[in-house]
This record gives C-alpha cells, sequence and structure tokens, in this order.
C-alpha cells in the first residue's frame, strides 16, 4: 500500500512537471485589436573605448588588427538594446529578420521565423554578427562558418545580466565552410536570461543573446530606435537590455489599436 | 574467448563505461556542474569584489605550448567535442646496475646468490595515441604500444651475454570524465577530470630468446611485453593556468585482476606527477617534473620459467618476490608549439629524467634515466 502511494505521488510530480511546462510555452493566436509600443534608447556620457585587438590566428582572413565596440552610440542614441514585452504567451507568430554585423565582416543574425525563432548565425570576415541578439531556449540555433578559418565556439549561460558568472554551454570547433545546429536547453541555461558567444581563438568575436520565449522584441537601430507590432492588449512590464548597460524596465498599457511611446535612458555609472 | 569468459566482470565493467559514455552525448557539460552551489557563491563573491568574471566550466586548451602537460604525462588533458588528437611518442628507459632497498649491489654481489646477474636494460616504446572528444564530459583515449626491450648479463663463468624481445604491448583504452573547471583573471584557471581505462592483454608474456641456457628460452618477467591481465586504469587529474605559467597533479592506479595465462599477477602500480611548467614565449615552454610511482611483486608465480640451476637460484629477475620498488624520478620538459597548418595544431616535445630516489625489493636493477619526445597532431 505504501508503495503505491509514493508511485502517485511521482505520479502527480511528473504531471505537475508536465503542466508547469507546458505553461510556459507560448502559443501562436491571431491577434485582434493588436496595440504597439515604439521608442528609442538615448546612452549619456562618453561609451566606453573600443576594444583594440592585434589578430593572432588567421590575419588574412580577419585582417591584423580589430576592434570590438561593446557600447555603438550616434548621436547620443543607443543602438544594439534589446527591447522586450514580458510575460506574453498567446500572439503573433515569430517574424523573419535579419541583423548585421558591425563591419568589417559579414556576420549576421537571420531569424526564420514562423513558429520558432530559428535564430542562424553566420560567421564571415571573422564575425558572428551584430554585437546583441535574442536566442530561444529549446530552439536549434545555425552556426555557419563562412570563413576559410576554423572558429573555436564558445558559449555561455550568464548567471546574471551582464556576465559576472559565466556557465560555459557548447565549446566546439567551427571549421572552415562548415555549420552546426547547438540547442540551448533548459537544463544548460538553469534560469539565466542572457547567452554570450565568443569565438575562443579570437577574442574580439563577442556577442551577446537575451533568452526570449516569444516573438515580442526589437533591437534597436543605429538612431537608437525600436517598434513592436500587434501586441495583444494588456498591462506589461517592457524590458531594455544592454550587456555593458545592464537593464531597464518600464510598465505600459497596450490599450486595443493602441500606440505606446517609450524612452529608456542608460548612462556610462549604470555600466559600473 | 575462455578468457573473455572468465573475466566476465571486466567485460560488464567496459561495455558499462562505454554505454555510460555514449549515455552522456545530451548531458550537460562537466559532471560536477551545479553540484558545487557553495563554492560558486564564494567564487562569484569574489570575483565580484574585484570586479572580475567567473566563468565555470571552461575545458577548452587554448593554443599554448603548456595546454598539454610534460610529455610523460598521460591523460592530462581532455578535448573539445568532436576534437581529434593523434599522439606518438617514444620513450627510452635505461636501466644499469642493481639495487637492493636503496643501496647499490655490484654484480659480483649478486653472483654470489645467483648464477646469473643482469646487468643493463633499455627499453623503448613508440606508443601510438589517439583522443577524441566524444562529447562535453567525456574524451575517450587509446593508446597501442610497440615495446623493445634488451637485457645485458653476465654469468659466474664471465660470459656476457644479451636477450631482446620485442613486439606490441598492452593496448590501453581510457575515457576522460570532466569534471569541474572554474577560472577567473586573478586566480587562473582550474581544471579537474577523471581518468578511467582498461589495459588489454595484447602484449607478448611468453618471449623467448636464446641464452647459455639453451636455444628459445623462456625469458623471465622484466622482459615480458604485457601483463597479461585485465588492469584498471583509474585516476584523477587537477590543472591550473595563471598567464604564463601552468601547473598539474594527477595521480594514476594500475589495478591487476585476476591472473594470466601463465599463473601469475604483476603487482599494482600507484603513481603521483605534479609538475609546473613556464611559457616562455608563444611557441615554447619548459617545465619540471616529480614523478613517484610505487609497485608491488608479483603475486603467483611462471610454473614454466626456470629458477635455479642445480642447488642454485638462476637470475634475480626470475624470483617473483624481487620485482616491487619505489621510485622518485625528476624530469626537465620543453613543450614547442608550430605555426598551425592546414587547421592542424602541432605540438612536439620532449622531456628526460633521472631517479632521485629508488627503492627496490632487490637485487632488481635501477634506473638510471628516462628520455621522451613526442608529436601531437590536434584536428
Amino acid at each position: 500500500m505504501r508503495n503505491v502511494s509514493v508511485v502517485a505521488g511521482f505520479c502527480c510530480l511528473g504531471l505537475l512537471f508536465v503542466c508547469a511546462s507546458q505553461g510556459n510555452a507560448y502559443e501562436i493566436q491571431p491577434v485582434n485589436q493588436g496595440g504597439g509600443i515604439q521608442g528609442q534608447v538615448f546612452f549619456a556620457g562618453t561609451p566606453p573605448a573600443p576594444l583594440v585587438v592585434e589578430v593572432d590566428k588567421g590575419p588574412e582572413v580577419c585582417g591584423k588588427e580589430r576592434q570590438l565596440v561593446k557600447v555603438e552610440t550616434q548621436n547620443g542614441w543607443l543602438s544594439g538594446a534589446v527591447i522586450l514585452v514580458e510575460g506574453i504567451q498567446t500572439g503573433k507568430p515569430f517574424p523573419v529578420q535579419a541583423f548585421s554585423g558591425k563591419l568589417p565582416g559579414e556576420g549576421e543574425f537571420r531569424y526564420q521565423g514562423g513558429e520558432r525563432l530559428g535564430l542562424q548565425v553566420k560567421t564571415k570576415g571573422c564575425n558572428f554578427g551584430p554585437f546583441t541578439g535574442v536566442v530561444a531556449v529549446e530552439d536549434p540555433v545555425i552556426f555557419e562558418n563562412q570563413d576559410s578559418i576554423k572558429h573555436t565556439l564558445h558559449t555561455f549561460a550568464s548567471m546574471d545580466s551582464k556576465g559576472i558568472m559565466l556557465r560555459t554551454i557548447h565549446n566546439q570547433d567551427l571549421h572552415p565552410m562548415d555549420s552546426m545546429a547547438r540547442t540551448f536547453e533548459v537544463d544548460k541555461l538553469r534560469g539565466s536570461r542572457v547567452v554570450r558567444i565568443t569565438c575562443n581563438r579570437h577574442d574580439f568575436m563577442q556577442n551577446w543573446l537575451y533568452v526570449v520565449d516569444h516573438p515580442y522584441f526589437a533591437i534597436s537601430d543605429q538612431d537608437g530606435r525600436f517598434a513592436i507590432h500587434q501586441i495583444p492588449p494588456g498591462r506589461y512590464t517592457v524590458l531594455a537590455w544592454h550587456p555593458i548597460l545592464g537593464e531597464q524596465r518600464q510598465d505600459v498599457h497596450i490599450a486595443s489599436g493602441g500606440q505606446v511611446t517609450l524612452e529608456f535612458r542608460f548612462s556610462r555609472a549604470q555600466s559600473e | 574467448m575462455k578468457y573473455l569468459v572468465r573475466h566476465r566482470s571486466v567485460l560488464a565493467f567496459t561495455v558499462g563505461v562505454g554505454i555510460s559514455c555514449l549515455m552522456m552525448g545530451s548531458a550537460a557539460g562537466a559532471l560536477l556542474d551545479g553540484v558545487m552551489g557553495g563554492v560558486e557563491k564564494s567564487l562569484a563573491k569574489r570575483a565580484e569584489e574585484k570586479g572580475e568574471p567567473l566563468i565555470i566550466g571552461n575545458f577548452y586548451q587554448a593554443e599554448r605550448p603548456d595546454s598539454h602537460g610534460p610529455i610523460g604525462v598521460m591523460g592530462d588533458h581532455t578535448h573539445n567535442k568532436g576534437e581529434f588528437m593523434f599522439s606518438y611518442r617514444y620513450m627510452r628507459m635505461f636501466m644499469d646496475g642493481n639495487r637492493d632497498g636503496t643501496h647499490n649491489v655490484s654484480a659480483s654481489n649478486v653472483l654470489s646468490a645467483y648464477v646469473v646477474t643482469p646487468l643493463q636494460m633499455t627499453t623503448q616504446m613508440h606508443m601510438f595515441g589517439w583522443m577524441y572528444g566524444l562529447n562535453d564530459t567525456v574524451t575517450l583515449t587509446a593508446m597501442v604500444p610497440y615495446v623493445m626491450k634488451s637485457m645485458d648479463h653476465r654469468n659466474r663463468a664471465g660470459v656476457k651475454f644479451t636477450t631482446n624481445s620485442s613486439g606490441f604491448g598492452d593496448m590501453k583504452l581510457g575515457a576522460l570524465w570532466r569534471l569541474y573547471a572554474f577560472e577567473t583573471p586573478s586566480i587562473g584557471s582550474h581544471r579537474f577530470h577523471l581518468n578511467s581505462g582498461v589495459s588489454l592483454p595484447t602484449g607478448d608474456i611468453n618471449p623467448r630468446d636464446n641464452t647459455p641456457l639453451g636455444n628459445n628460452t623462456l625469458l623471465p618477467y622484466p622482459m615480458r611485453l604485457g601483463s597479461g591481465t585485465v588492469d584498471l586504469l583509474p585516476g584523477l587529474t587537477y590543472t591550473g593556468l595563471l598567464n604564463d605559467v601552468t601547473w598539474g597533479f594527477q595521480a594514476l592506479g594500475t589495478i591487476r585482476l585476476g591472473e594470466n595465462q601463465q599463473g601469475y599477477r604483476e603487482g599494482h602500480r600507484y603513481q603521483i606527477n605534479s609538475w609546473g611548467a613556464y611559457r616562455w614565449a608563444k611557441w615554447v615552454s619548459t617545465s619540471v617534473r616529480f614523478h613517484w610511482q610505487q609497485w608491488g611483486n608479483i603475486k603467483g608465480r611462471d610454473g614454466q620459467l626456470q629458477t635455479t640451476v642445480g642447488p642454485n637460484q638462476l637470475v634475480p629477475t626470475a624470483d617473483p618476490d624481487l620485482r616491487g620498488g619505489r621510485r622518485l624520478d625528476v624530469l626537465g620538459g620543453v613543450n614547442i608549439l608550430f605555426p598551425e597548418w592546414m587547421g592542424l595544431e602541432n605540438h612536439v616535445s620532449v622531456e628526460a629524467g633521472l631517479p632521485i630516489y629508488q627503492n627496490l625489493d632487490g637485487p632488481q636493477l635501477k634506473q638510471s634515466y628516462s628520455f621522451w619526445a613526442s608529436w601531437q597532431i590536434v584536428m
């Protein structure tokens, strides 16, 4: 009898896990009278100087010297901030989008969209793509190396929003003209919302991804602008995150068919 | 087949390890990730105070000459998933003169108790090794040695003679299991992995050569090319790195199982390696290593081996109770990393050393020096 109770207990626990995991899954549904958020991200102060790195491995492909710009601004507007509407569980499909890395190099983050995020990381000219982006849990990411030299992909889960404590997830060679799919699994992320990508062979190849589970995100452009559409009406918290500058949140109310304008202001002090 | 049936437990162990390796394919990285919460909190706090990042679970071997330990150390590093390494190692070991305990024994002293005394012995090994990163946790290893042994003797009549044996030795298969790794810029990188393996009895334990006793005579224990038993090879390795300095510690065991077809079992062997290396330039590093070894006498005896001539003992090398000992070697090494070619990472390394302490159950030949050279290709 006691054994039966134990088995029943385990079954209940199992069911709870199943329900809990299903509860977090994003569901695509038509959005009626969806609203939108738009705005700009501002940076006050002088951005940190770019990191200058002398290229040791493959200078014929990467160049002899490279720079890593961690905070990119133009006239005070911050590009590369990830804007995310938190807590949405149903809504529009994932959009098709592509973001290029800062030159030199032609790295790209391409989001295939549809029922899943479908991130493809194209590496070309020793460039993984833009400094920031997003990634989805349990959604395979395709890493494609279009260079004639090897890169060693090293991904980390950041236990905080700014990469103070990092935990290795993948660590593997990405051979010339080769590609591979890697998944950021729940048990490896362990609740982390930030992922860092580096190349062990090229210190200047660094990218930061925010973990998302729905398509209601945007990345600020060179004028600091962002826009998110087709948001189901309701009250939400909007997150603005930058791996160097930290994160900010603002509460919003999206009325049916309504538009909300937001402005986020980061400063150097937040990064220190 | 009969042998395999006799060692069902070993087979089960080997199959178990194999299956575990395959099952780890989808597992998280290092085995102790996630169970070191207290340590991680303390490390994270310390790192945060210093304003530096803490990285957990990074086992990446940077392309530097000291990313591999001194070449005499086996299983010192792991590989990333999909990474493959081929290595060729040459080892030469020279023994000269006899010793009992910590005292040297002259040939004439040995000959007062035995008809024949060994004078010198040279062992050379060509070792072909493979390492493959199966997944984020397990690195598989394999090593096939080709062994050449030569021993000089003298008998009471003053006649000198040499015996030789050569052939493939015991093949070793293993798995290295990543346990835990952490690093910060100020305290450097610290990595731990488990060594596990099995040595298969592929080496000849029935070598023969011509001696004054007759042609095609069975040679004594030190001339044999393998143990004849399945041996387990457990161990633990720790390596550290801070700027241009690397260091390591490794404890290894060789646990013999059962007895071989000749009716004996070699003694268990325990080894401890500790080393430090300094990188002088991007392509060269030098190392100092201390190597402690302790090994037991033979249990049982080879009934086919002649041990007496009339009332006299034949030769100390045929006595199973004169095989054990303890030794501490100090070795110096150089590791060179060649520029990458065709995407291949090439390491060339040499190491040589002398014993600074030898305590042998003798009379037994004492070691004079050992020398290692290697070429490793990582792809």
